[in-house]
């Protein structure tokens, strides 16, 4: 009992931190083995109670292992609440122009990104914006 | 949001060439209508995450809003879209 609901707080644990880029849903799978490896541990604690003892560790364990559970289902439900973002500007329309500080103290427009630069006379293609939350 | 300092170090750090540009006052931000309200640490407000590919005319071409800050523009995906522009 003790090994197994300690056991089955770790795969919350690394839900906790399971930022996949790939697969964002392992981490709902993890607390889902959580719940299969509780539900072993709960049967087993009930059916051989004298070989795991300590009723009340195994509950206070089993407890904490749940609450990390539900942490991390918490955290996965709530990452993905971001704004809407329906002002955005959309494929075909105009981008806003705006003018920011670069990394070396420079103003810079994106007009200026979007014209040739002073190495190389021909105007980009294109230009990539990617916004990110920051604080890394 | 992060000031040009931190812009600095980050990209200095990571070997990153690309221009960084710092948006403490989210102006381009609330412009761009990606503002992430009460997002951020402690609360504070900070930018969803969003990736744009605007063309030599200033159009957008190809826009990318995830729902999930864990899942982001990929780097094909990015290239391909930007491949079709002439």
């Amino acid at each position: 009992m003790l090994l197994l609901t300690v056991l089955s707080g770790v795969p919350s644990l690394y839900a906790l931190k399971g930022f996949d880029q790939v697969l964002p849903w392992a981490s709902l799978a993890l607390p889902a083995l959580t719940l299969v490896l509780f539900a072993v541990a709960l049967s087993r604690a009930f059916t051989m109670r004298q070989v795991y003892g300590g009723r009340i560790v195994g509950s206070i364990l089993g407890a904490v292992s749940l609450v990390l559970m539900a942490g991390s289902v918490w955290l996965f439900v709530n990452v993905r609440d971001v704004p809407a973002s329906s002002g955005a500007p959309k494929v075909g329309q105009k981008a806003p122009d705006f003018t920011l500080t670069d990394a070396s103290g420079n103003q810079v427009s994106l007009a200026q990104l979007l014209a040739p630069s002073a190495s190389s006379s021909v105007a980009p293609r294109a230009v990539l914006l990617v916004f990110y939350r920051g604080y890394w | 949001m992060d000031t040009p300092d931190v812009s600095k170090g980050l990209s200095s750090k990571a070997g990153y060439t690309f221009t960084f540009l710092s948006d403490p006052k989210a102006e381009a931000i609330r412009r761009y209508d990606l503002l992430h309200v009460g997002g951020g640490p402690g609360g504070i407000d900070i930018c969803r995450p969003a990736e744009f590919l605007v063309d030599r005319s200033g159009t957008v071409r190809w826009v990318n809003l995830t729902e999930d800050i864990r899942l982001r523009a990929k780097a094909n995906e990015m290239l391909a879209a930007a491949k079709k522009i002439p």
